[in-house]
């Protein structure tokens, strides 16, 4: 393998490892030593042979490779410095409804208000707002804003309505939630079972003093746990309740599907599942000198190409 | 110079943290006030919006909760000694149902409106961390303080006073 060609190799597998830093961002090897070496050799060895292209007697084809090489070595040093000095990737859980200052953007998020029907489609959004700016929706899709990308992930939620033996709603507390008064459960603790992990959640009735704890399965581990063949299959996420009196009595355990009424300690409970997005922000490369690098690294590459074909055909046609 | 941008900037990783929403309303003052249109104990309904240009005083409680209980005597006599003065007091029932609301406004006398925030929307928007929060709309519609407790007479007017005043 030629000199020129290494160079050109380990162009493209930097160009790749920065821009999957702009298309599936927040990956934790971006900040470990092995990806930052890859990158850091990738530069010495560009600009080696870019220097040595500049200065060598391949005249205007060698300031064409330099070029190209000099465009890649721009997109590598983006990447590496993201990876290297780049903000810690940073989760915004916000309770629906309310708004949250994120430092890392210089911006406040407003996470939407969430109802029995939001939570299972999965549908609330995310809108961050900054100062001299208009509203921007987040999506799943990462946006880039500064030397960040933002994004939104899904994450288990819960929706859940508490009822007496009347009918009568009951107020719904999170008493170790900053989502104190929220009836929106988003799943921020969990628990092991068997190796795996589950996400698990408190809410507590104190007009009825009970406490109850809600640990969520999703549709694929329900069906896992299913032992009889002829059992229905599970439809949808379910959730084991378990209720306990403010004293720590145990008050029942039961199965609950979602949206469906169970009665449990004296309460009729609902818990509509699905999922609710939080925000993630994450270092990445600036997009303005990712698209300069690629135009020049394109741009030199064809014109050497064009340039050597061109000079080849001339020495061609030069009659012997 | 490779050598020492890997081992001299490397800073071992970048551990991921969590920002959780949360704080308390104190961290309101300045921001928008926040409106849901909801029930109002004896038909119809209500709204924070409904009330732009006046001072509003957004006190969220429940029947369980017995601070509210003791906070209500208090309030009671602000709105009526403040309603005159353009001052609006709105309490707003946190989860429950409009008839153990009205039941409770019925039993302690209330007369200041009393709202039906079934889904709390309210008290989540306004980020209480407990019950009473109290927060208070100034006449440009954005929030001027949010307290976690209950609250004395003395305090309340201490609260509204400079702002009633205030033309």
């Amino acid at each position: 393998m030629s000199a020129r060609s290494t160079a050109f190799a380990f162009a493209v597998l930097a160009i790749a490892l920065t821009l999957t830093q702009d298309v599936f961002p927040a990956r934790d090897w971006y900040h470990s030593w092995q990806y930052t070496t890859i990158v850091a050799i990738a530069i010495g060895v560009m600009f080696v042979h870019a220097f040595r292209s500049w200065r060598g007697k391949a005249g205007a084809n060698g300031k064409r490779v330099a070029l190209a090489l000099a465009g890649a070595i721009a997109i590598a040093i983006a990447g590496l410095l993201s990876g290297l000095i780049g903000p810690d990737t940073v989760t915004v859980v916000g309770t629906p409804g309310t708004v949250t200052p994120v430092a890392e953007l210089g911006a406040a998020a407003f996470f939407a208000a969430a109802d029995p029907q939001t939570i299972p489609r999965g549908d609330a959004t995310v809108t961050l707002r900054r100062r001299g700016a208009g509203p921007l929706e987040i999506g799943p899709r990462p946006v880039p804003i500064g030397l960040s990308v933002a994004f939104t992930q899904s994450r288990p939620a819960a929706y859940v309505v508490v009822r007496n033996d009347r009918g009568d709603r009951l107020t719904i507390t999170q008493p170790n939630s900053p989502s104190f008064l929220s009836p929106v459960i988003l799943f921020r603790q969990s628990q092991e079972i068997h190796d795996r992990t589950f996400p698990l959640d408190t809410v507590a009735v104190p007009g009825a003093q009970r406490v109850i704890r809600i640990l969520y399965f999703s549709q694929a581990d329900l069906a896992a746990f299913r032992r009889d063949p002829d059992a229905p299959a599970p439809t949808g996420p379910g959730a084991v309740l378990s209720a306990t009196d403010d004293a720590g009595g145990q008050r029942g355990i039961t199965m609950a599907q979602s949206g469906t009424e169970v009665t449990i300690g004296g309460l009729h409970v609902t818990v509509t599942l699905g999922t609710y997005p939080v925000l993630q922000v994450a270092a990445a490369p600036q997009p303005y000198v990712l698209a300069g690098g690629l135009v020049l690294f394109l741009g030199a590459l064809a014109w050497w190409l064009t340039g050597s074909r061109s000079g080849a055909a001339a020495a061609e046609s030069v009659p012997a | 110079m490779l050598g020492m941008l890997v081992t001299g900037c490397y800073s071992g990783g970048g551990p991921k943290h969590s920002v959780d929403g949360g704080g308390g309303p104190a961290m309101l003052t300045g921001a928008p006030a926040v409106s849901y249109t909801i029930p109002r104990v004896g038909g119809g309904t209500d709204s924070v919006a409904a009330h732009r240009g006046s001072i509003v005083l957004l006190n969220f409680w429940a029947t369980w909760c017995p601070p509210c209980k003791e906070e209500m005597p208090a309030l009671e006599s602000l709105y009526r000694s403040e309603r005159s003065r353009g001052l609006v007091v709105l309490g707003i029932d946190q989860g429950e149902s409009s008839a153990t609301a009205g039941k409770f406004a019925t039993e302690h006398g209330v007369t200041f409106p009393i709202l039906v925030d079934a889904d709390q929307q309210y008290a989540s928007s306004y980020v209480s961390i407990g019950l009473p929060t109290t927060v208070i709309i100034g006449r440009d519609g954005h929030v001027v303080r949010g307290i976690d407790g209950a609250q004395t007479l003395p305090q309340f007017r201490a609260l509204v006073g400079p702002l009633l005043a205030a033309k």
